[in-house]
């Protein structure tokens, strides 16, 4: 029972919501507006802000650039590289994880550690261990007979390097949200599902799965929105390239590029908001799969 | 083979199992350390030395010595302390007015403000950087905090939190005799703890790491952070790995440190924001 | 501190919870406020805290108005059905929380925290945190915190609703003896008739935004002025018959004016006794069942006008038997087609 709004409580909530709407009014919502604006800037001079007149040049440029082709295809095959590989492995590990008893915070703990660390610090010690001579995945592969691998600068490897690495690092994270799903799935349906007669892996099945399935989805669109914005990780481990020949250059590295060695803000944004619409698809495809196939 | 055999060897086979994940997961940072702790000649050894004898701490002195982190350093720690809070505070707030006030326009704005997370943050890199750099503030403290100074997604979480508060606790407090800002501070923020902590630990950690925003607002030496002054390093030590081991150890052990006596909070606040999002 | 309420009306959008609403609490009573859920009980001491304000008239504390002050200066007791505890606060803080908004020295609040604790008997609890407690000294937290700031007003929302039985009787007696030890004016709400009954100087009954009666708790029992209050208090219920030919009313002296104009008579369970001669009784039926729990004895009778329950009629009887009732004339409650009472017994209403 709250009381109705009045001019006077508007007037005092107003100073609350006042720090954050400055800020977020700032930074947050007028950077969109003025982001589809630059977006359509011609002939736009970065020194003086003028311009000289709108139109759909910046888009024509970056569908007419083969790079930015090269930019989406290499982020899906991140994507589609680390998202399910990811989910896999991570519910594999947290079903695990909450099987045992001991040392079971220990391990959580160790998974989640990269996780935490600077990105920037991890990538450069990957870095390091896929160097093609001293490095220490290449000295592995050897004991089962791989010839050295040059991940970091064979075109056709870069990618590969980038999703091992970027799998590596936020596993633990997913870990943590099934572990979360996990211990929200009431034990009592374990207990019926036993005497109703059915054997773990019928149980991991028709009540783990299904359960968990508001999970799964929602590790998903994380991990899909977080992927497709991926920049650091491949700025890092090829020491500031988009890889060699550009096979690892991702939506994000291209936007990065345009906006910031070459000085074309029209050209990024166009990109950015390519980027933004392809995000929004995904996310909307996943919620539309969800409510089709997911009970909630 | 019975029930209570079978089990058991599954969960030797499921420690073996993560066990085997878990020196994954420690193999590149003991690999870091171990590497920055040898000669040139040792790093680069086949096959490898997985341990030098003879442990070469030069190598952190020399790299401390090639680049400033001291200063990277207290960059990151000016940036994050000062974005962390100014975000909490923000977010305290705005979260209060949406939770507990009643005022015209409320849903409408709400829902306004849940429409810009869907908006990449990589977008609006540009425009900011463009208004910071109107302003004159690229290469100050202030472009690298400012933006980050209010976050709609923790406004959304601590909303949900305070909304969970009962009413009648409210209620109470009033009729005690409370105003709403003293009931914002002595009951919901108390409250609340665990919510605010998870924002705390997600803002201190998504500032810590950041990476791109700085690299671009930061061009002289003396401004940058800790990520982008340790890349900025792989540049300068080239093929030095011994030292660029030591300068990455430099940066990861101190947030190891605090991850193991925080990790309960970090665990929790990470899994709490991750699944309310 | 006496409550006044005048033309007070309250409506929340188009619905309208109270409807023109008029009493005085006298003070150093216990007044209860008793009725339905949903009849505006709570919206009642939701107005006299300060928490909302009504669409329209006026309250007075005393003699001064109060109706656009706030709840934060109305400076009433308030104890809350779920005890609204801060639950990161210790027993000891809670109590003192009012006072600490007073910006009462913490010596001095903390002494009187003390003291309260004693008065509500929770004394050995005071470094718990709400959590560790019991439902009833929770309770008797809430009430010590209410009381704290020495209100001339204390508040109570259905505060025994989330006990459990044995409790809220000793809970009540408390909240009684507490309420008489203090002598502060207390206003407290229930659906509970029995509570009502047994606390309460006065009751206000309300249904569908109406007093339907403010009274004694005796009177009210006895001389209920419509049907709504003849069912709403009593336990069982009271026995209600629609006037007709199988009811023998010329066993009774009653006025031939009021059986004129009644439609309905009603019965306390406990009035009916057993009659030999046909001409005396009231009505005839055939025992039902008998129910037996401990010393009471309930039989239900069916007669020609529908179920009948008698409590006072003793162990005799056997379910199949004939059975002939009758009732006092001072016992029989006549109401009109409008359920407002006519007649009670022989005497005029």
């Amino acid at each position: 029972m709250l009381k109705k709004p009045t001019w006077k409580s508007t007037l005092q909530s107003l100073l609350y919501l006042l720090p954050a709407l400055i800020f977020i009014g700032i930074f947050n919502i007028y950077p969109i507006f003025k982001s589809l604006a630059m977006s359509f800037y011609e002939d736009y001079n970065i020194f003086t802000g003028e311009v000289g007149e709108y139109g759909l040049a910046n888009f024509i440029k970056i569908f007419n650039d083969p790079s930015f082709f090269t930019a989406i295809r290499n982020t899906f095959i991140f994507v589609l590289g680390v998202v399910p590989i990811s989910i896999v492995l991570s519910l594999l590990i947290a079903i695990m994880l909450n099987r045992i008893e001991i040392l079971s915070s220990f391990f959580r703990s160790v998974y989640f550690l990269p996780f935490v660390t600077s990105t920037v610090a991890i990538s450069i010690v990957w870095n390091w261990l896929y160097h093609t001579r001293y490095g220490l995945i290449n000295y592995f592969l050897g004991f089962i007979g791989i010839e050295p691998i040059a991940w970091l600068t064979n075109p056709d490897f870069a990618l590969p390097a980038l999703i091992i690495m970027s799998i590596w690092k936020g596993l633990g994270y997913n870990i943590i949200l099934f572990l979360v799903g996990l211990n929200n799935i009431d034990k009592t349906y374990y207990q019926a599902a036993r005497i109703d007669g059915a054997r773990s892996w019928q149980q991991f099945v028709n009540i783990t799965v299904p359960l968990l399935s508001p999970y799964i989805l929602l590790v998903s669109i994380i991990g899909v929105i977080n992927s497709f914005k991926v920049f650091t990780e491949v700025y890092s481990l090829f020491s500031g390239r988009p890889g060699p020949a550009g096979s690892a250059l991702t939506m994000v590295f291209y936007i990065y590029e345009k906006f910031y060695t070459e000085y074309q803000y029209g050209v990024a944004t166009a990109a950015g908001i390519v980027l933004f619409l392809i995000i929004l698809v995904f996310t909307l495809l996943q919620r539309w799969i969800s409510k089709r196939f997911i009970y909630n | 083979m019975s029930q209570q055999q079978k089990n058991k060897l599954s969960n030797v086979l499921i420690y073996i199992l993560l066990a085997f994940g878990a020196i994954t997961m420690l193999l590149p940072f003991f690999w870091m350390i171990s590497t920055s702790l040898k000669t040139a000649g040792e790093a680069v050894a086949m096959p490898p030395i997985w341990l030098s004898s003879n442990l070469q701490t030069g190598n952190y002195e020399e790299a401390l010595q090639a680049a400033p982190f001291g200063r990277y350093f207290l960059n990151s720690i000016i940036v994050t302390a000062i974005s962390t809070s100014g975000e909490l505070l923000t977010t305290i707030l705005a979260a209060f007015a949406f939770a507990r006030l009643e005022f015209y326009g409320k849903n409408i704005l709400f829902v306004l403000l849940i429409s810009t997370m869907m908006v990449p943050g990589e977008l609006l890199t540009i425009p900011n950087f463009v208004t910071l750099s109107d302003w004159g503030l690229i290469n100050t403290y202030a472009s690298l905090f400012l933006p980050f100074l209010a976050s709609v997604f923790s406004i959304y979480i601590l909303k949900e939190a305070f909304e969970a508060i009962p009413d009648e606790i409210y209620y109470a407090a009033k009729v005690d005799g409370c105003s709403d800002w003293r009931y914002l501070w002595t009951v919901m923020v108390p409250l609340s703890k665990s919510s605010i902590v998870s924002i705390a630990i997600l803002g201190i950690i998504g500032s810590w790491n950041s990476f791109m925003w700085p690299l671009i607002v930061t061009t002289e030496q003396t401004m940058r952070t800790l990520p982008v002054g340790l890349q900025a390093f792989t540049t300068e030590a080239g093929t030095q790995y011994e030292l660029l081991m030591a300068a990455s150890t430099i940066v990861v052990v101190p947030m190891i440190i605090v991850y193991i006596f925080l990790q309960k909070y970090i665990i929790e606040g990470l899994a709490s924001g991750g699944s309310k999002g | 501190m006496q409550v006044t309420f005048e033309n007070v009306n309250m409506a929340f959008d188009k619905n309208t919870v109270l409807d023109n609403i008029n009493f005085n609490i006298p003070e150093n009573e216990l007044v209860t406020i008793l009725g339905p859920s949903g009849c505006g009980k709570s919206t009642t001491l939701m107005l006299i805290s300060g928490l909302i304000f009504p669409s329209d008239g006026k309250i007075y504390f005393g003699d001064k108005e109060v109706t656009k002050m706030d709840a934060v200066d109305r400076k009433v007791g308030m104890v809350f059905q779920n005890y609204a505890l801060y639950p990161h606060l210790t027993v000891s803080e809670n109590i003192q929380f009012p006072l600490k908004m007073e910006k009462m020295k913490k010596k001095e609040r903390q002494a009187r925290a003390l003291e309260l604790a004693k008065l509500v008997k929770i004394e050995d609890q005071i470094d718990k945190k709400p959590g560790e407690l019991s439902g009833g000294q929770q309770q008797r937290v809430a009430i010590a915190r209410a009381l704290a700031k020495e209100p001339s007003l204390l508040l109570m929302d259905e505060p025994l609703s989330n006990l459990d039985a044995r409790l809220r009787i000793e809970m009540r007696e408390e909240i009684r003896r507490i309420q008489q030890e203090t002598g502060v004016t207390t206003v407290f709400v229930t659906h509970d008739q029995e509570e009502a009954l047994s606390i309460s100087d006065h009751i206000m009954v309300l249904n569908e935004g109406y007093i339907q009666q403010y009274s004694t708790p005796t009177d009210l029992y006895n001389n209920p002025e419509n049907l709504f209050v003849a069912k709403f208090l009593g336990n069982p219920i009271i026995n209600e018959l629609a006037i007709d030919e199988a009811l023998n009313l010329s066993a009774l002296h009653i006025e031939k004016q009021a059986t004129a104009k009644a439609k309905t008579v009603a019965i306390r369970p406990e009035n009916f006794y057993e009659v030999e001669d046909e001409k005396e009784a009231l009505i005839t039926g055939t025992v039902r069942f008998v129910e037996v729990i401990g010393k009471n004895v309930t039989v239900h009778v069916d007669t020609a006008l529908g179920d009948l329950v008698a409590t006072e009629l003793g162990f005799v009887h056997e379910q199949g038997d004939k059975i002939m009732l009758g009732v006092h004339e001072e016992d029989l409650l006549l109401f009109d087609e409008g359920g407002q009472i006519i007649q009670r017994g022989g005497n005029h209403a």
